[in-house]
């Protein structure tokens, strides 16, 4: 076991070296790529929560978006001023995050009993819905929401330290001026490092045992002694409590939110960011979210210095038509040639180099394709329903 | 009265449209497992040839090459995509199509501009008249079609070798294979179908009363979402009910949009069919007219 | 993920040993704006040239509008630098493209801000609602996010002309007073959900009530591209005229099933509802008969020398370019821009907050042509004109649009925001 100690022991400083680089981070970066940070983090936390839900407990959802929302509007709401066109409670923002969670948990909680209704794919286009539905009421609720066009997200402080531009107004550290962008980035890192840390424990813990039984078979659970319907409560609530934290980051990230922001494609993307990253991984949902989230803007910004493309309008293939394409085809490479994701990828890497043919990492799912035979009870490729041939039968 | 009714055909005549899609969906499902996310684009690419194509060759001739079209990019995204996933499963599937999708819709749209193509379908403008309830003809048109369709549909499945083949694949892949069922055949020939039902509906949502095609023509296909679900995922059938009710419902909500708005919001018509389908999962969780799942041990 | 917590502690142990070294609340010289002579400047000014941003969308629904836009942007600036340039500086435009998406619109802001003094357009409702408030903050002008209403609060916003409210109110004015819509008849307002269309409701209703008119409103999307169930509604309702606030696809498919149902009543179109190509569509007779336009921007086919000007720039830099109304507008944005950057370096002050204020300055404002004269920029919150140019669907005149006249009636004029 000495071989698994040093490989534990060499992704432990491989995990601190990350932290810390991620704490240097704001000392060099322009704020291209804070932004594009903050939103990285901020999608991460909500891919980890749909992970719970999808890879691990094998409830298929397509509607994490309008649990974001949720969270989203639930924050700015909260911690608004009323005004004359919206209304708002002008609670402290530290209040504010905490109610988007737990609304969002209490509102994942009520539909529970729906998703207890409804397997796989059935369950996963009746949150397709939710989608709609959500959208449909914050463009209605304008004294609350706004409507269409949204309204504006308050600043976050804690103790008097404003997360933005003002109070302190100056702010610098070793000669880098900090401001909003900057701190923000150190409010999500730590939100971050939380959700996922805690989302690792539970997901190797009792809860996470549970989860992983009922995705496999539910009679088996119940037969174990798992309560199958308080399990996927569970997992619901959790699940939707990271997406609304997830959603008020998104909030704070943009100083803006309208429900364009909280689209069918967002929705979507979530699901695109756990199946790249690999299903059930938490490190693959952070990876996948830094893939969905920072491939895109990346392109869009560097694509024009491109020199073969051709000018817009001019009717060739112009540098943003093209960029739009090549992520297509990224996420169809990802899908094609790597087993297990780009978690699963990294794995595989890290094994090459190490050349110790141990368990995985905890942090990852095992995959009974990959070369690593594991006896670990989460050694199951998580899919995102049961094989057909389980699930119909005419 | 005649206004109730006139929605009320026009509700049913867009549900045949919409059910040829979720029909497309279903097919899919069935005979490969997969979430077609990118069926919509699949839609646009056909009405787009036939666009193109029209000015050459005629609107029958380009109708055909537009079905042909569909078709082979069904039948290559399968061959060439699908069958050599990573993982094979529903889930990457999905997010596979979805890839699909981006890469088809982008450069369709590239290619369109914004220009409205037109499709010079032989029926323009014309309207039909029964008493005092007027229908345009493509509508007309396209009703008869669709039910052709999904007569031929319940022929191929239930009289040919082909189909009942498709059929025992889509119930038990491994056995149908032991019987001497070819499976990349079956999955080819549902792609295919998917392929040829898409590029008709595509040319019926893009002639009038629709002026042309344009990209946001791919967005239709989602309104065929809640058509195949509340269906049922595995049954032709269920998308025509699926269908039929989902336009009925949209062309009821927004026919009296001024008289329901105070209850329930304005712009209710586009939610109007999720609200459908999530009630339909409720009361029956695999849909209208879906096979009902019993769990295996 | 066990590693986790001790690692966070000693990370942020570090960081905090390292903040504590570091940190400083002092700002000391922190004054970034330098200069020669008498002229302040600040982002996006050099001493040889001036920068300006562009944040379109390249790639996504409105990418071959936006196209053309940007080629007569930069025939534009060109030009002006060839003629000397704007404060003795050339002008040089860095266009992005957003694809219609407020997550890269923000991101792609963060980039371009620090570099360039103005952004002279952010195309689309949900992409220029997401940068506007942050351009806010900072003091950057941002021109060309259409003309909905909501986007007036802003104070650093400029509009090419006259809001979608007051379209939509000259709308039922010239319903009323040119095309014989009686006083107490139906009119339809068939709307996108959202900024655009709300707007132009709001307008169009309030003209309603002063006129003594009856709106029967139908909302749709973008997405809605077959209006057969709105337009039986409308005729059910016998409505003597229809406002669309939408695009050119539900134009076509309105003026085609209300034509088909021979329900022959005048369309009047907001300003992007109308493209030329839809008049090779089954519904273009019922165009030519029925359909008006209302812009903002003078249209294609006017024959003041600025739009001449205009599609001359244009068709030099792209022969075979689509054309549209797009070009009159690009031009103008351009127009609007150079003169608040004109205004700016008069006033010595060359910076982003400089350009605001010089555009918050200018309460009359010409653009020969292109845009009503006159246009009053004092005032936050209220469109900076209450005149738009209404024009009739002509299959003989260039774009497919013919001017017939320039217009300010009495219910624009009386229309507020906020009141």
């Amino acid at each position: 076991m000495s071989e698994l100690r040093a490989s534990r022991l060499a992704s432990r400083i491989g995990g601190l070296v990350l932290v810390l680089v991620a704490l240097a981070l704001p000392l060099v970066l322009s704020d291209f790529w804070l932004q594009a940070g903050l939103f990285v983090m901020a999608t991460a936390i909500g891919a980890i929560g749909l992970t719970l839900l999808v890879g691990v407990a094998g409830q298929l959802s397509l509607g994490h978006a309008a649990f974001a929302a949720i969270g989203a509007y639930v924050y700015a709401w909260s911690t608004g001023e009323s005004t004359t066109t919206v209304g708002g409670a002008g609670l402290p923002p530290v209040v504010g995050l905490l109610l988007a969670a737990a609304v969002s948990a209490l509102i994942g909680a009520a539909f529970s009993p729906v998703a207890g209704r409804l397997r796989g794919i059935y369950l996963g286009l009746a949150t397709l819905g939710l989608v709609f539905v959500v959208r449909h009421l914050l463009v209605n609720l304008d004294q609350w929401t706004g409507g269409f066009t949204g309204r504006n997200v308050a600043p976050f402080a804690i103790a008097g330290f404003s997360f933005s531009n003002k109070s302190p107004d100056f702010l610098a550290v070793a000669g880098v001026e900090f401001e909003g962008l900057h701190r923000l980035w150190y409010l999500f890192l730590v939100l971050a490092l939380a959700a996922a840390w805690l989302a690792g424990n539970l997901r190797s813990g009792r809860t996470g045992r549970a989860w992983a039984n009922v995705r496999d078979s539910e009679t088996a659970a119940a037969a174990m002694g798992i309560g199958v319907a308080r399990a996927k409560a569970s997992v619901f609530v959790v699940s939707s409590a990271y997406a609304g934290v997830a959603g008020a980051m998104l909030a704070l990230a943009y100083g803006r939110i309208a429900p364009d922001v909280f689209s069918l494609t967002a929705s979507v993307d979530f699901l695109v960011m756990i199946v790249l990253g690999g299903l059930g991984s938490v490190g693959g949902a952070v990876v996948g979210a830094l893939f969905v989230t920072a491939l895109p803007l990346v392109l869009a910004e560097y694509s024009g210095s491109l020199p073969f493309l051709a000018a817009p309008g001019s009717g060739g293939l112009d540098p943003s038509t093209a960029s739009r394409i090549v992520y297509g085809l990224a996420i169809i490479a990802v899908l094609l040639f790597l087993r297990g994701g780009l978690a699963g990828a990294a794995r595989r890497l890290r094994h090459r180099a190490s050349r110790t043919p141990a368990a995985p990492p905890a942090a990852s799912t095992a995959n009974p394709g990959t070369a690593s035979p594991s006896t670990q009870d989460d050694g199951h490729p998580a899919e995102v329903t049961p094989s057909r041939s389980k699930e119909t039968t005419r | 009265m005649s206004y109730f009714l006139e929605q009320v055909l026009n509700g049913l005549s867009y549900g045949l449209v919409l059910s040829l899609i979720a029909a497309g969906f279903a097919i899919v499902f069935t005979s490969t497992g997969v979430l077609n996310f990118a069926h919509g684009s699949i839609v646009l690419f056909g009405a787009y040839l036939v666009a193109v194509l029209h000015p050459t060759i005629g609107f029958w001739p380009a109708l055909l090459v537009g079905m042909a079209g569909a078709a082979l990019v069904g039948v290559l995204i399968n061959t060439l995509l699908v069958r050599h996933l990573a993982d094979p499963n529903p889930g990457t599937a999905a997010i596979l199509m979805l890839g699909v999708d981006i890469v088809l819709l982008t450069e369709l749209t590239r290619r369109i501009g914004n220009k409205v193509l037109t499709l010079g379908a032989p029926w323009g403008a014309d309207v039909v008249r029964f008493g005092d309830v007027s229908l345009p003809a493509g509508r007309v048109v396209a009703a008869g079609v669709t039910v052709v369709a999904f007569a031929g549909l319940w022929y191929l499945f239930s009289r040919t070798d082909l189909g009942v083949g498709m059929r025992a694949a889509a119930a038990d892949g491994p056995t149908a294979s032991l019987m001497g069922i070819r499976l990349s055949r079956t999955a080819a020939t549902g792609w295919a179908l998917a392929g040829v039902l898409a590029a008709v509906a595509g040319v019926f949502l893009t002639s009038f009363p629709a002026p042309g095609v344009a990209p946001t023509v791919a967005l239709s296909a989602f309104a065929a979402i809640p058509a195949w679900v509340l269906g049922g995922f595995d049954s032709v059938p269920g998308a025509v009910v699926g269908g039929l009710l989902i336009g009925l419902t949209s062309a009821l909500v927004t026919g009296y949009e001024g008289d329901l708005s105070p209850f329930l919001g304005t712009g209710f018509g586009e939610v109007a069919p999720y609200v459908v389908m999530i009630v339909v999962l409720l009361v029956r969780p695999s849909g209208l007219l879906g096979s009902k799942e019993a769990v295996r041990v | 993920m066990k590693h986790l917590p001790r690692a966070c502690a000693l990370s942020l142990a570090a960081a905090t040993a390292l903040a504590m070294a570091a940190c400083s609340t002092d700002p000391g010289d922190a004054s970034s704006s330098g200069g020669s002579g008498d002229l302040k400047t600040g982002n996006g000014v050099t001493d040889s040239s001036i920068n300006v941003g562009v944040l379109t969308d390249l790639s996504g629904p409105f990418a071959a509008g936006a196209a053309v836009q940007v080629t007569e942007f930069k025939a534009y600036w060109d030009q002006v630098n060839a003629d000397g340039g704007v404060c003795d500086r050339d002008v040089a435009v860095d266009v992005q493209d957003h694809g219609y998406d407020p997550q890269k619109a923000v991101t792609l802001y963060r980039s371009m801000a620090p570099d360039v003094i103005a952004l002279q357009q952010v195309l689309g409702g949900p992409t220029s609602a997401a940068v506007l408030p942050l351009a806010q903050q900072d003091d950057v002008y941002v021109g060309g996010v259409g003309w909905a209403g909501s986007a007036l609060q802003y104070e650093n916003n400029q509009l090419p002309g006259a809001s979608y409210a007051i379209q939509g109110a000259n709308a039922i004015d010239y319903m009323v007073d040119e095309l014989n819509v009686a006083k107490g008849s139906k009119v339809g307002v068939v709307y996108f959900a959202g900024d655009y269309g709300n707007d132009a409701l709001a307008g169009a209703q309030h003209a309603a009530d002063e006129r003594g008119l009856e709106v029967v409103a139908q909302e749709i999307t973008p997405a809605t591209t077959d209006l057969s169930a709105q337009a039986s509604a409308l005729a059910q309702e016998g409505v003597a005229g229809v406002v669309l606030g939408a695009a050119p696809a539900q134009l076509a498919s309105l003026a085609g099933v209300l034509g088909s149902q021979g329900a022959n009543v005048p369309i009047v179109g907001l300003n992007p509802t109308f493209n030329p190509s839809l008049l090779t569509t089954p519904a273009a007779d019922a165009l030519l008969a029925n359909v008006y336009s209302i812009t903002a921007v003078a249209p294609y086919a006017s024959d003041t020398p600025a739009v001449k000007t205009a599609s001359d720039l244009y068709t030099k830099a792209d022969p075979q370019g689509a054309i549209g109304w797009e070009v009159p507008l690009a031009y103008v944005q351009a127009e609007l821009l150079k003169q608040a950057l004109d205004g700016a370096c008069d006033s010595g002050d060359l910076t982003p907050a400089g350009v605001v204020a010089a555009l918050r300055d200018s309460s009359s404002v010409d653009t020969q042509g292109l845009l009503p004269d006159g246009l009053d920029y004092s005032e936050v919150g209220q469109s900076p004109t209450t005149s738009v140019y209404v024009s009739k669907v002509d299959a003989q005149a260039p774009a497919g649009l013919k001017l017939v006249d320039e217009l300010s009636g009495p219910s624009a004029e009386s229309f507020s925001y906020g009141s």
